[in-house]
């Protein structure tokens, strides 16, 4: 039963100025449940790139089935057997359920596809899993849950003997994670081994076998689900699951900011939208507010509310009058600015050098009538350069070469050179060194020293704590509780709650 | 010197040697080569190419392309033989034309920002539409050409010199400068590179793309009008089948002169070293009597190899 069918040995995975993975060493035993458990930026997603053929090793070894592994390609990995069901599904819509099951491996003869056996197999397990979903159904009017069945059946009979799963019931309602978690207890007796990733605490307890953390690209600990301290909604802690994963929680750091409760800069109120609920909020001047939650609670949703990316029903208060903001240039002309999250992607030009990055949000600063110039350019990058502690050759290096951290620095002066009244900052530090981390921190509390209003929304609650004046717990779309930083903050309550628990605001 | 600006300098200083070269090859290979009144004729065809070529660079940097510029060169150029026929006089038809190719931009412009369709799609369809009112329009007059009843004055533009050099040529060169300076030095000029570069970080920034996206495909709508003008005042008539092909003349130059097809770099004055290439090796095709289907296949390769050569430069230094 305790048979090893991955064996992972010192695996690290270097990207140009980031450590995604750092000497990871674990197993995983033949006809388990796995889980791999994480903040954002962990190193869990590297991880299964690597072990599904997306990615290549930097260093280190896999065995698998005790031979080498070293897939080329995510053909190489699914010939091993090793499958994988991520959060987009990778099912066609327009096609038939029978014509999903067998896609990719039609027979076919002459080029015209006919009907084959593997189509038999399949039927059969679908019908086992699922009796509700007939063959001939068009996939696109089917749930997410039915999707996710099909690529099971998928995985299944194109003889896998690894399912990983990536954060499956995300999507799912609690009736159909209870079902999920029927069908994964299943999978183990058709001798089918599952790594699951997840960040809702308590599923680990409901149907892991092993349990793996990540923190920081590095494995803080494997354990058996049976020699964790119980964890289940009502009452208790996840205590060693939680210490792992969020490595210490460092209250002395935080420092209150001088906050001008009278001065109201931000009001949200009943703001909602398909994926909120009734989110009500005000923010102060001089203030840091906290939004934590885990994927999906609405952290990215509420930032792209309020910068304008989405709509919303209820209303949006900037000092005291009501705006609609209906584009990112409008909040940014009304005073607020943010720090993407992906700051390769959304937050930088990253052919063009940092001189040509900073001033893009504001060019008023660095030209008149539309003419832009260079000597103004080059004195607001090396200002920046200066006060934000960029590390680069100088002003014309293009950003792309820059480390995560330093990156990071540049869209941050970005927002500074919009010199917005309100700052959002979304997953700030994420992925970034821990010297780094500490220095944008701080340029955060020396901006709300100095007036500026700052919403950071983030998943890792070290960082919370350490910066946020008020932290309002976020689940599912909707608003759980709203806690003042302090002294006695109860980590431990705060990870019941965003993992579902019941707060105290609103209805359950 | 950072490497970034020392890769820069390195391509152009690539497209002006390989330019070079050319010439001199050309000019060992054959006497006809090194004389004025052949120059005169290479700058002749490549000046529209750099006129239109100077927005297109732009257009092309922010990560769009436009097809459909020889179709509406030859569309504004039938339009100017027939309103200087008919209703204006030959200066203000030229102006409503040059307006007239800023129409079409415009309406190109807003397809591609508020109905979201993408510019090749959108440019395609504009395209057909061009040359269909080109002929449509020479048809009105009476005849597949107008080329009767044209103001005396028609053929000025296109023939005019100031002393040794056509007239059309200063103007290509003047707005060349604009161009490279709009590039280089304005706002706009920035949000091209931006936009191009990377859409999304562009939008978060709050850059307004629909208004930089629509504002250049105006300036190539304009600058097309004009080389419509000048065109069809060269010829001396209002010719609808003029233009075929010009639409990628203008892309391989633009290509050429280092601007990635997916946007985000390249330069109006590598261009314009785009077009003198593909302009002389054309002509030396021609004066060493190559067949008009060679040259064809070899604009097409140098199209390939100039992108392999800048792919191969960039991952030297990049």
């Amino acid at each position: 039963m305790d048979e090893k069918l991955i064996e992972i040995r010192n695996l690290s995975k270097y990207f140009p100025g980031v450590v995604a993975l750092k000497d990871v060493s674990f197993d995983i035993f033949k006809n388990t449940v796995h889980c791999i458990v994480g903040e954002n930026g962990a190193g869990k997603s590297t991880l299964i790139k690597i072990l599904t053929g997306a990615l290549k090793r930097s260093e280190g070894k896999i065995k698998y089935n005790g031979k080498e592994y070293e897939p080329h390609s995510t053909r190489d990995a699914m010939n091993a057997g090793m499958s994988v069901l991520f959060q987009e599904l990778n099912v066609v819509d327009q096609l038939t359920v029978g014509q999903n099951l067998t896609l990719g491996v039609e027979k076919s003869r002459f080029g015209f596809i006919r009907k084959s056996d593997k189509a038999a197999q399949s039927s059969e397990v679908l019908k086992s899993m699922d009796p509700s979903i007939s063959l001939n159904e068009q996939v696109l009017y089917l749930s997410v849950a039915q999707k996710q069945v099909i690529e099971i059946t998928k995985a299944i009979t194109s003889d896998a003997n690894v399912i990983v799963m990536d954060e499956p019931t995300a999507a799912l309602s609690e009736e159909e994670t209870e079902r999920l978690f029927e069908i994964i207890k299943g999978l183990k007796e058709k001798n089918v081994t599952v790594i699951y990733i997840t960040h809702r605490l308590s599923e680990i307890f409901q149907i892991g076998d092993y349990v793996t953390v990540f923190r920081d690209g590095q494995m803080i600990g494997t354990r058996s689900v049976s020699e964790l301290s119980y964890c289940r909604d009502e009452v208790e802690s996840c205590a060693e699951l939680i210490k792992m994963m969020l490595g210490k929680v460092v209250v002395e750091h935080y420092v209150a900011s001088t906050v001008d409760y009278n001065n109201e800069v931000l009001e949200l109120t009943d703001v909602s939208n398909n994926k909120l609920h009734d989110i009500s909020f005000a923010l102060y001047r001089g203030e840091i507010l906290g939004f934590y939650g885990l994927v999906g609670s609405g952290k990215t949703e509420i930032v792209r509310v309020v910068y304008g990316l989405d709509e919303s029903e209820g209303s949006i208060e900037i000092q005291g009058k009501m705006v609609q903001v209906k584009d990112p240039r409008t909040a940014i002309v009304k005073g607020i600015s943010m720090v993407p999250e992906e700051r390769r992607t959304e937050g930088l030009f990253t052919k063009l050098s940092i001189r040509e990055n900073i001033p893009i949000m504001n060019m008023k600063t660095v030209s008149r009538y539309g003419i832009a110039s260079k000597k103004k350019e080059r004195q607001i990058a090396r200002k920046y350069i200066d006060e934000v502690h960029i590390i680069a050759r100088d002003e014309d290096q293009e950003v792309a070469l820059l480390s995560g951290g330093n990156q990071q620095k540049v869209v941050v002066s970005k927002c500074l050179n919009a010199e917005s009244a309100i700052l959002l900052l979304d997953e700030p530090t994420r992925g970034i060194d821990v010297g780094a981390k500490e220095e944008i921190h701080n340029i955060i509390r020396q901006l709300s020293s100095e007036g500026a209003s700052i919403i950071v929304f983030s998943s890792e609650l070290p960082e919370i704590i350490n910066l946020c004046d008020r932290i309002i717990l976020l689940y599912d779309g909707k608003i759980k509780s709203e806690i003042k930083n302090g002294e006695d903050i109860d980590t431990e309550r705060i990870m019941h709650i965003v993992t579902g628990g019941k707060g105290d605001i609103g209805a359950d | 010197m950072t490497i970034r600006r020392f890769r820069i300098d390195v391509q152009k200083l690539v497209i002006v040697g390989v330019l070079i070269i050319i010439m001199v090859v050309l000019s060992i290979l054959t006497p006809k080569f090194l004389t004025y009144l052949n120059f005169n004729n290479v700058v002749m065809q490549v000046s529209l190419v750099m006129l239109a070529g100077s927005a297109v660079s732009l257009l092309m940097i922010s990560g769009n392309i436009d097809l459909s510029i020889g179709s509406v060169l030859a569309f504004t150029g039938v339009m100017h033989a027939y309103m200087s026929k008919h209703w204006f006089p030959t200066g203000l038809s030229i102006f409503f034309t040059i307006l007239l190719g800023g129409v079409f931009g415009l309406v190109n412009g807003l397809v591609v920002s508020k109905l979201k369709i993408t510019s090749v799609i959108a440019t395609l369809g504009a395209m057909y539409i061009a040359r269909g009112l080109a002929f449509i329009i020479a048809r009105a007059d009476g005849g597949a050409n107008i080329t009767s009843g044209l103001p005396g004055n028609f053929e000025v533009l296109g023939r005019a010199t100031v002393g040794p050099i056509p007239l059309h040529v200063l103007i290509v060169i003047a707005i060349v400068i604009v161009f490279i300076f709009i590039q280089t030095k304005t706002n706009l000029g920035r949000y091209a590179y931006v936009i191009g570069g990377n859409r999304v970080s562009a939008i978060l920034s709050g850059v307004r793309v629909d208004a930089v996206l629509i504002t250049l495909f105006v300036f190539v709508g304009l600058l097309t009008g004009f080389c419509g003008t000048i065109l069809v005042s060269r010829i001396g008539s209002g010719v609808p089948r003029i233009g075929l092909g010009f639409e990628f003349d203008v892309i391989v130059a633009v290509v050429l002169g280092g601007t990635s097809i997916y946007g985000g770099e390249g330069s109006v004055f590598g261009m314009v070293i785009g077009a003198l290439i593909v302009g002389f090796v054309a002509n030396g095709l021609n004066l060493l009597d190559v067949q008009a289907f060679y040259q064809v296949v070899f604009k097409g390769l140098i199209l390939v190899v100039a992108i392999l050569i800048d792919r191969l430069i960039k991952e030297k230094l990049g």
